[in-house]
């Protein structure tokens, strides 16, 4: 990153709280979160827009964070999968990739889970036809994302009211 | 067993490392450190075949934020790795013999800085003619890649006579298979940071074997091994691609040259270009059989395309010869392997490791030889698949030889009888195929292959495992707190387990080979009886019983016979530790294989064990466009017992999406050792939308050296899948598919090969 003088402030919401950070107008929205801010729980495979590792919800709708600007977020909503679960408590998708064993290595699954939170509120009963289709953009090399689909699935038949300690909700 | 009641074997535990990982709070190699520690770029080759001449890096220290560029000079050992063959020069000498050849690595105070200084590292060649492929490595007068030539390595298979055998068969098959480089694409990319603790450098980074990686780095750096540890972080799959060295030396080098903490990250670009490959082969296979349908001899002719080093390559030739008829009965075999140099990216190790190139060429000569005979490619099999106490090829006898038994599961749970043969559309053909496969566990060929574990009561009376052997997301380690906690009938989530880690743990070989399941399994199966034996004999003393007339029941210790002995085992442990009992044992479960001859390339244990396996798929090729669309897939595995039977369906799924990946479109591109895809966008691999409903169906005969009678699950369940899919296409347009990937250009080719003068 460059010196301070070529540093221009950006504000924007960060998992529901105000944040202010000086960034490179080049740098990207995952720079940003992973470097500045440290918050790694976005991960980065191809930094190409390909793998979706490093998906996050920008005023609700999934985007690549390495496609993003970073001062393109300013004054928007960014949650990231830090922003998911409900302090200790796991969100009922969170919960149901536990449960279904859709984790394997872990590194897509930040990703899988924001893309999948935002699939569930817009479409809380999807079809696995329509899971796979809001989940394409996530690739995965460990599970053959069969317990992934069936994951997303368990999640939405339990509805918003049920996760692992049966009362925090799915959150986007 | 020790008498303890079954808790774990056989029960899907959900492992512990899964919960960090939705949260977002695992932090892999790339996670640790950030922009407060020093960041490193490396040099690479700009040719692909060349005499380095002159290498300045002056221009690169004037770069604003470099701090060091360190190259050959810099470094004080061999400055060379290799996991056989330590041909592997960390930094160039002489010459550069492919483009992932480094030349030094520039230290800044930003990652941007660094890079920026690599781009300034001025380096002269002198281009040299590139081997681009293996004919060129085998040209008269081709240039030669290393002082000895372009030749690594060959293997043979000599058993009875196949020339003869052929002579007398009622039909012969010849057909010539051809596989592409696979990429590994495991998600995480080689990332992680090393610093100095006194005078020891620290290496946090992902590798598959933490004490063989710190040997080779102390090596390369002129190090004693004990001024170099190795911690693994969570690691982001591996496949075989981490076994090789890749960023560990650079960052070793740098935080010992600075006495600071580096840190490093490659690009999926430079992942792809470093990086080994699965290897790319060329296989003439000649298969012979009588009109009823026995088979009567193999004659197999295969070049592996090594590129630059040697990596693996030799174990991987090997393990192509060994598997070379799968789990058929053949009496007479005659098998040719060459290993050959090129000026492509180094081929090593990747999931199926030899065999899954085999399978596709001996499992493509029993469909041609079926369909040669008229003959149901079922029957063919079961007439022809190895039994209990049959021998395979290497004159090993199998004493659970469970392929048929893996091929009623596939075509029961398929339905294979039921199978539709309507056409969907009328430019969709509908395909079905079948494979059954086999594969050799462990390194074998009387490699000193072993695995330790150390199993104890810590202070706190928690149970722990210590193991040098690697999870990279297959779930190792929460199988191996299963293992340990059955001994005492502890919950496997109250187990704790401390892995990976040079200065804590003991050497547990390499997460490959399908080998941890049973050899570190039997490991901690080995130190946790011990353990068991400890606590009993303290308790005996402490409780003035016989230790036979004790046993561990719940979080009690109880007498047999005396149903009024009821102590915690807290209270026993805590005892036996004031006492001075020890409740600690370190064990080595240490095989014995056997090396082959050198004439006949047989051996009476080549491996350990053996795994087999049957895939039945269902495929839709439109026959206008190539294009094939898997619609099904069964996999069955006879993975002996399946200690977590969620992550073997899990393991099983994910071997078979690779297969597909590999079968379909995964492609290294590479022209005059460049490879044209390095990139997520340029090299696909499978999404979502391609995988379809994979039913794994794992098959249960107990293995006669496995904990618990388990063998394992990684490798086979990729083996099976590509030729399953290739036999399904071909089902579908008529034609054989003998060649990896089967895209849709090559697929609509085949289709349209009648008109051949019409082709470009």
């Amino acid at each position: 990153m460059t010196d301070a003088s070529t540093l221009e402030p950006l504000s924007f919401s960060l998992n529901g709280r105000p944040v202010t950070v000086d960034v490179d107008p080049r740098e990207t929205l995952f720079d940003t979160l992973r470097e500045r801010l440290r918050q790694t729980g976005t991960k980065g495979a191809c930094l190409e827009g390909e793998c979706g590792s490093c998906t996050v919800l920008l005023d609700g709708e999934p985007v690549t964070s390495c496609l993003v600007m970073a001062l393109q977020v300013a004054g928007r909503e960014v949650v990231t999968i830090e922003g998911i679960a409900e302090s200790s408590q796991l969100s009922a998708l969170q919960a149901a990739f536990v449960r279904a064993g859709a984790v394997q290595c872990g590194y897509c699954t930040p990703g899988l889970i924001v893309s999948a939170t935002a699939l569930l509120k817009k479409n809380p009963r999807p079809s696995e036809d329509e899971v796979r289709r809001g989940l394409a953009g996530n690739l995965c090399r460990c599970t053959g994302y069969n317990k992934i689909v069936d994951a997303v699935l368990d999640a939405s038949r339990e509805g918003e009211e049920l996760s692992e300690t049966g009362t925090a909700g799915a959150r986007a | 067993m020790s008498g303890a009641q079954q808790h774990n074997i056989g029960r899907s535990v959900v492992r512990p490392d899964v919960r960090d990982k939705v949260t977002g709070a695992t932090r892999f190699g790339g996670d640790l450190c950030g922009p407060e520690v020093l960041s490193a770029s490396v040099v690479r080759a700009a040719h692909a075949h060349a005499k380095v001449i002159r290498v300045d890096f002056s221009k690169a220290k004037a770069i604003d934020g470099v701090i060091a560029v360190l190259g050959r000079d810099d470094i004080k050992g061999t400055n060379r790795h290799g996991l056989i063959k330590r041909d592997h020069p960390v930094f160039c000498d002489e010459r550069v013999r492919y483009r992932g050849d480094a030349i030094a690595v520039v230290i800044a105070t930003t990652p941007e800085a660094a890079k920026l200084g690599r781009d300034a590292v001025e380096v002269e060649y002198e281009a040299l003619p590139v081997i681009a492929t293996m004919a060129d490595a085998q040209a008269d007068g081709a240039e030669r890649i290393h002082e000895f030539g372009n030749v690594l390595a060959t293997q043979l298979i000599r058993k009875g006579d196949a020339a003869k055998a052929l002579g007398e068969s009622d039909v012969v098959v010849t057909r010539t298979f051809a596989m592409g480089g696979v990429d590994h694409a495991f998600l995480d990319l080689e990332a992680g940071y090393a610093e100095m603790d006194g005078d020891v450098v620290t290496i946090h980074a992902s590798g598959q074997w933490v004490h063989e990686e710190r040997r080779l780095i102390a090596l390369a750096l002129g190090l004693p091994v004990e001024r170099v540890r190795i911690v693994q972080p969570p690691t982001g799959g591996a496949f075989g691609g981490r076994e090789d060295i890749s960023i560990q030396i650079y960052l070793g080098l740098a935080a010992l040259t600075l006495g600071k903490p580096v840190r490093m990250q490659y690009t999926r670009e430079e992942s792809m270009v470093a990086r080994h490959k699965r290897h790319p082969m060329e296989i003439e296979y000649t298969l012979g059989a009588t009109r009823d349908g026995t088979l009567t001899a193999a004659k197999v002719i295969i070049r592996s395309d090594e590129g630059a080093y040697a990596s693996t390559g030799p174990a991987v030739l090997r393990k192509a010869v060994s598997h070379c008829t799968g789990p058929y009965r053949v009496p007479h075999v005659e098998a040719d392997g060459v290993a050959l140099f090129t000026n492509n990216c180094p081929t090593g190790a990747m999931r199926g490791f030899g065999a899954c190139q085999l399978a596709i060429a001996y499992e493509g000569a029993v469909l041609a030889v079926a369909r040669e005979l008229g003959m149901d490619v079922v029957e063919l099999k079961k007439k022809n698949l190895v039994r209990d106490g049959d021998s395979i090829t290497t004159g090993q006898v199998i004493p659970v030889a469970s392929a048929i038994d893996c091929l009623d599961a596939a075509l029961d749970r398929f339905h294979w009888n039921a199978r539709r043969k309507d056409h969907p559309a009328p430019h969709l053909r509908r395909g079905y195929g079948v494979s059954t496969i086999c594969f050799g566990l462990g390194y074998g060929d009387g490699y000193p292959d072993a695995s330790r574990a150390r199993v104890r009561f810590a202070e706190d009376n928690v149970l722990e495992v210590y193991s040098g052997g690697v999870d990279v997301g297959q779930g190792l380690h929460s199988l191996l707190a299963q293992i340990a906690g059955e001994e005492f009938g502890i919950d496997a989530s109250r187990v704790r387990v401390i892995a990976s880690d040079t200065a804590l743990t003991p050497e547990s070989g390499s997460s490959s080979a399908t080998r941890q399941t049973l050899f570190s399994g039997n490991a901690v199966k080995l130190a946790a009886g011990e353990v068991h034996r400890q606590v009993m004999d303290a308790a005996a003393v402490m409780l003035g019983l016989h230790w036979e007339d004790l046993a561990i029941k719940g979080d009690r210790i109880v007498g047999i016979h005396h149903e009024n002995v009821a102590t915690p085992l807290a209270f026993v442990l805590s005892g036996a530790r004031a006492r001075g009992f020890t409740l600690d044992s370190t064990a080595v479960y240490k095989p014995r294989t056997v090396a082959p001859t050198d004439q006949s390339g047989r051996s009476p244990r080549a491996f350990l064990t053996y795994m087999f396996g049957s895939h039945a798929a269902e495929v839709i090729v439109d026959i206008e466009t190539g294009e094939v669309r898997v619609e099904r897939i069964v996999a069955a595995h006879d993975v002996g017992k399946a200690i977590n039977p969620r992550e073997v369906e899990g393991q099983i799924e994910g071997g078979v999406a690779q297969g597909l990946g590999m079968a379909l479109m995964e492609e290294v591109v590479t022209r005059q050792g460049r490879i044209l895809n390095a990139s997520f966008t340029d090299y696909i691999i499978p999404t979502i939308l391609d995988v379809p409903r994979i039913e794994a169906v794992i098959v249960e005969r107990a293995d006669l050296e496995g904990p618990h009678g388990a063998r394992g699950v990684g490798e086979p369940p990729l083996i099976g899948a590509v030729p399953a899919i290739l036999a399904a296409i071909s089902d579908a347009i008529g034609h054989p598919v003998e060649q990896t990937p089967a895209t849709a250009e090559r697929v609509w080719k085949i289709i349209h090969q009648d008109n051949a003068e019409h082709l470009t």
